[in-house]
């Protein structure tokens, strides 16, 4: 007699175990399956060098939802998240900007730059604070399918947006340019000094493969705003112990709503029988049966690789594979992480202190991360890249040896296609470009590396199987937002293939570590829960 | 101060087409109209001139093909004289290595043209032109009235938004659908999902770019791919389309129809200021003092040049004053004219005896889309042009009477010298710029620099300054995405009107935006009927 369960879920990223977590918890016999050693899918920590924890991918966390935490009980289960409570620009003249959450402090660092700016900075914190807060509803809601597109249904739409957001006229055309504009052009309808427009530009750009001239960034500029709400300044923090530590709590929390997890157990396919989804088949042969199976892979991968090919043929629309072919990736972020012997020494700023402890951003202007991204449009990693440092271990210590540190490097830009040779051959000169540009702000940088560790697109592609290592599953452009993601009609979680859904971040809201497409795709399983089940056994 | 005895009931600033279609379609409803040119010419942006001594040039735009032919009906402009010239090819791709793309106007002609370099492509082809046509359906509706007034809409405007919605449901969910994906794509990405042939992907591609400042992977160009696409008739893809006699013949058309309604054209008459009483608008002061009244003005220069220059910004809001000074022009467009001795021997290949047909509409100069995207970067970043893209053509070959016995004129557009240069300005460059027009060409014209007699360089600088273009864009404001339907000119007025009692916009600053569509004038004089 095989194991039946009501549900399995593939994958044990977060949406995965979040997805499990709230099912389980509504009473439904839920297993987990993840294909690594270890839980966490992009947001692990391991221990690549002796004595030092890396958070190897995803570095910090803002936007994971506060019903979820609460909903799972995640606080109880050891979820701590310390707060990242500045930003540091350091800049190639040897100044540098600073901002962190005592707002007095905040503008007068930016009135050296500009005392325009700083006037006005606090009234653009309100406006993105508003706006976020306005747009979050979204997050929360399935995707409607907008079915009719006459005006007066889009009007009467829009009039319920409205009122439902609470929006006025002119916070609704700020929501349509942030919609449409790219993130310079938004910025500079408000500031004009370079350090302060490149270091905020920069969160418009990241996990994507557009520069910050192009439209349509400013939607992420946005979306990273949302981690803003909960706190007063950057509610971003990391989690103590790494950014695994979400995991370790997630499956703490669905283990004790009665999840079965299983690592080291990779799903080759989903079971399709008559249209249905039965179970799945492993790897190493074995089969798995359950009324409803959910994919937190991405769509490339629970489309194509996990539905076998005649299913495919005779189940799947054309043109939802058509949508998912055409569906764009295009990793363009890299990961540095150096193991450090002593602390890094800031050449605008020197000495250990308070401006190690929050996020340290090379993005002296817009120009420096537009030709960043000019490399990269060609084809090329930057040779001047954006960098976003953490060092965790200088408020968790437990993060490195005393005395010594981890250092966390986002890049960008490294696009998955590269014009020439391949990352297996270039991997070291990206990590060479990451440290020279390091070196230009840290001089002691490279006397301090003990361990370096580079992971190019197809690096975190072949360890958390994100499709060509795109960090959010998916481009957040606007032909992939909402009711488009993954696909036009096939937005809300379910798939043609009857008890096969999907949960993971390639489906409405989309990436960072949000959870909230684990948790809505829960929902419409349960909504449709007696529906799955009719007639098969 | 002479005050002008006459009273009028609407005054329309400027003679460009728009401003003419505007007061053509006012004065047939019956209102006593005045037009008020700065120049001493017809046309605005869309004239001809006699730059060299016995040569009608289009000292602007030379492509008519957008124009509405619901004006060209309803204002009878036939019978003024007015007729386009549909050439047999619309595009000719220049390649480097010499292996150009033709795209003729006869679809079927351009599959086995292009099932030269791509059967496949060849096979799509036809489908590729179905599709557009679905989409172009849609937008062209929209072209033909004021935007919704989005979120005000009242029930009255719903009614009207009637046709649009019925055109858009007999699209279907799945257009629909796609449409609203595809727009917000980079013609790159979009074509890339049809195509695998470069040279076809550039020819197609770079009408998106056409006159605006973004890359071909630049979000959103999709859009105006769409929108360049419009009324395209027989080719299906693009609209390219000559005016006999040369553009300025439309513009003359125009003011014929409308002064046969009753319109007064004055030329040379610069309007100096919109007076205004209490709020609302009087009348206008010309440059030399005089005022002449009326309860309506339509503005068909720039939001610009029309609330900064006519009106003053201390006569408005703070608030609306701040939408204005924000809208984007960033233009990047600069114009070329050359007087030829006789028609240049171009590089082509298949060349012989059908090389005059392929040289007959718009000549794209422009090896791939990447390039293209080089190019703009150069724009980015405010550089002097490192690389050129010629969007060009040679009217002589469809009508000899532009110039005298034998010789061509060929007008060149250049994408993408920026408005501002970094390190330099354009009175010093601005001859540079057509030398280096002319050394382009050279490669693949060789001889083309010993035909030239004689030669006009119009950078953005000089298009702001000749035709009041703000900073050289050709659309009164770029058109992109966040400034595009109700948010065109700026939000909450995008229905032609203006926080001024009496004062109307009605030029390519307002919804549907530029090209010589006609289509703000048309959709701004019937909202000024409308609140009669």
């Amino acid at each position: 007699m095989p194991e039946k369960f009501d549900a399995i879920v593939i994958g044990g990223g977060h949406n995965g175990l979040i997805n499990a977590a709230y099912l389980a918890r509504a009473g439904k016999k839920v297993l987990v399956l993840e294909r690594r050693f270890v839980l966490g899918g992009a947001s692990v920590t391991e221990e690549i060098y002796p004595g030092f924890k890396f958070s190897v991918f995803s570095y910090v966390v803002s936007l994971l939802r506060p019903e979820i935490i609460r909903d799972l009980r995640l606080s109880e289960f050891g979820l701590t998240i310390l707060p990242l409570e500045s930003t540091l620009s350091p800049l190639p003249d040897g100044d540098y900007l600073y901002r962190d959450g005592d707002h007095y402090r905040t503008v007068r660092s930016i009135a050296r730059f500009s005392p325009r700016d700083a006037d006005i900075y606090e009234d653009y914190s309100h406006m993105m604070y508003f706006m976020a807060k306005a747009v979050r509803p979204i997050l929360g809601m399935v995707p409607p399918d907008p079915t009719s597109l006459n005006p007066a249904e889009l009007n009467r739409l829009l009039r319920l947006a409205r009122q439902y957001l609470g929006l006025d006229k002119e916070q609704l055309y700020t929501l349509v340019r942030l919609m449409t504009m790219s993130s310079a052009d938004f910025l500079e309808r408000w500031f004009e000094s370079e350090p302060l427009k490149g270091t905020m530009a920069a969160s418009g750009i990241i996990g994507t493969y557009l520069g910050p001239r192009s439209p349509g960034t400013a939607y992420v500029l946005l979306h990273h705003y949302m981690g803003e709400i909960d706190g007063a300044f950057r509610a971003w923090g990391f989690v103590k112990g790494g950014t695994g530590g979400i995991a370790d709590a997630l499956a703490l929390s669905a283990r004790s709503f009665g999840v079965q997890i299983r690592t080291n157990t990779a799903v080759k396919q989903i079971i399709v029988r008559a249209g249905k989804a039965q179970g799945v088949a492993l790897e190493n042969g074995d089969e798995i049966y359950a009324d409803i199976i959910i994919s937190s892979l991405d769509p490339r991968r629970s489309y194509l690789d996990l539905v076998d090919v005649a299913t495919r043929k005779n189940e799947l629309p054309a043109d939802l594979l058509a949508a998912v072919e055409r569906y764009k990736f295009l990793g363009s972020s890299g990961k540095v992480n150096l193991a450090l012997d002593a602390a890094p020494q800031l050449a605008c700023w020197p000495g250990i202190g308070r401006h190690l402890s929050g996020a340290i951003s090379i993005s002296p202007s817009v120009d420096y991360i537009e030709r960043a991204y000019d490399d990269a449009k060609y084809g090329e990693f930057s040779r001047h890249p954006y960098i976003d440092i953490i060092i965790p271990s200088m408020i968790d210590p437990g993060m490195a040896p005393p005395g010594k540190h981890v250092m966390s490097c986002f890049v960008q830009y490294a696009p998955y296609y590269l014009r020439s040779g391949d990352w297996e051959q270039q991997r070291q000169a990206f990590g060479d470009a990451v440290v020279d540009t390091l070196s230009e702000y840290f001089p002691n940088i490279k006397d301090i590396i003990l361990h370096r560790q580079v992971l190019t697109p197809v690096d975190i592609e072949a360890v958390t199987g994100l499709s060509e290592g795109n960090i959010f599953q998916g481009e957040l452009s606007l032909s992939q937002l909402f009711f488009l993601r993954p696909a036009a009609g096939y937005a809300r979680y379910r798939t043609p293939l009857r008890g096969y859904y999907l949960c993971g971040s390639g489906t409405h809201p989309g990436g960072g570590i949000s959870g909230a497409s684990g948790r809505l795709a829960a929902m419409e399983i349960l909504k449709h829960w007696g529906a799955n089940q009719g007639g098969q056994g | 101060m002479n005050n002008s005895a006459q009273k009028y009931d609407v005054i329309v600033i400027g003679a460009g087409h728009n401003g003419l279609v505007a007061a053509a379609y006012l004065a047939r409803a019956g209102m006593k109209t005045l037009v008020l040119e700065g120049r001493g010419v017809l046309g605005g942006a869309a004239a001809s001139e006699t730059v060299f001594p016995g040569f009608r040039v289009d000292s602007g735009s030379f492509d008519a093909g957008l124009f509405l032919p619901e004006i060209i009906d309803e204002l009878q402009l036939e019978k003024h004289g007015f007729r386009f010239i549909e050439s047999p090819a619309v595009i000719h791709a220049f390649q480097s290595d010499g292996n150009s793309l033709t795209l003729w106007r006869d679809p079927q002609r351009t599959a086995q043209e292009i099932s030269r370099f791509s059967p496949a492509d060849a096979a799509k082809y036809p489908k590729y032109l179905q599709w557009l046509r679905r989409m172009g359906s849609v937008l062209e509706r929209t072209l033909l009235m004021a935007p919704p007034h989005i979120p005000d809409l009242t029930s009255a405007d719903i009614w009207s938004y009637l046709p649009l919605a019925i055109k858009a449901r007999c699209m279907g969910r799945r257009d629909l659908m796609e449409m609203v994906r595809v727009l917000p794509l980079s013609v790159s990405d979009f074509l890339d999902e049809w195509f695998e042939c470069a040279a076809l992907k550039t020819a197609l591609g770079a009408a998106g770019v056409f006159g605006n400042t973004l890359g071909p992977k630049g979000t959103g160009t999709t859009l105006m791919l769409l929108y360049q696409s419009m009324n395209a008739g027989e080719a299906g893809f693009r609209a390219s389309r000559f005016v006999e006699g040369g553009m300025g013949c439309l513009p003359q058309a125009l003011a014929s129809a409308a002064r046969q309604a009753g319109v007064e054209i004055r030329l040379a008459a610069p309007v100096h200021q919109i007076i205004l009483d209490n709020g609302e608008v009087t009348g206008v002061m010309l440059s030399d003092g005089e005022t002449v009244h009326a309860a309506r003005i339509l503005s068909s220069t720039s939001p610009r040049a029309t609330f900064f220059d006519l009106v003053g910004a201390p006569n408005l809001e703070v608030r609306f004053i701040r939408e204005v000074r924000n809208i984007r022009y960033n233009g990047s467009l600069a114009r070329v004219n050359l007087a030829l001795s006789d028609l240049p021997a171009f590089n082509m290949n298949p060349g012989g005896n059908d090389s005059r047909e392929r040289l007959s509409g718009r000549l794209l100069f422009c090896p791939d889309l990447e390039y293209l995207e080089r190019a703009y970067d150069d724009a980015k970043y405010s550089r002097f042009p490192q690389h050129l893209v010629l969007d060009a053509a040679i009217p002589t070959l469809s009508d000899s009477s532009l110039a005298p016995a034998g010789m061509h004129l060929m007008e060149i557009n250049v994408q993408y010298p920026p408005y501002s240069l970094k390190s330099s300005n354009w009175d010093d460059k601005r001859e540079e710029l057509g030398d280096c027009v002319v050394e382009m060409l050279d490669d693949y014209a060789p001889g083309i620099k010993n035909l030239i007699t004689d030669r006009q360089v119009l950078t953005p600088l000089d298009l702001e300054r000749q035709y009041g273009l703000p900073e050289g864009c050709i659309y009164h404001g770029q058109m992109a995405l966040d400034q595009m339907l109700f948010m065109r000119p700026v939000p909450g007025f995008a229905n032609y009107r203006t926080p001024i009692e009496g004062l109307y916009l009605c030029g390519s600053g307002t919804h549907p935006g530029g090209g010589v569509t006609g289509a703000p004038g048309r959709n701004a004089a019937q909202t000024v009927l409308k609140n009669r």
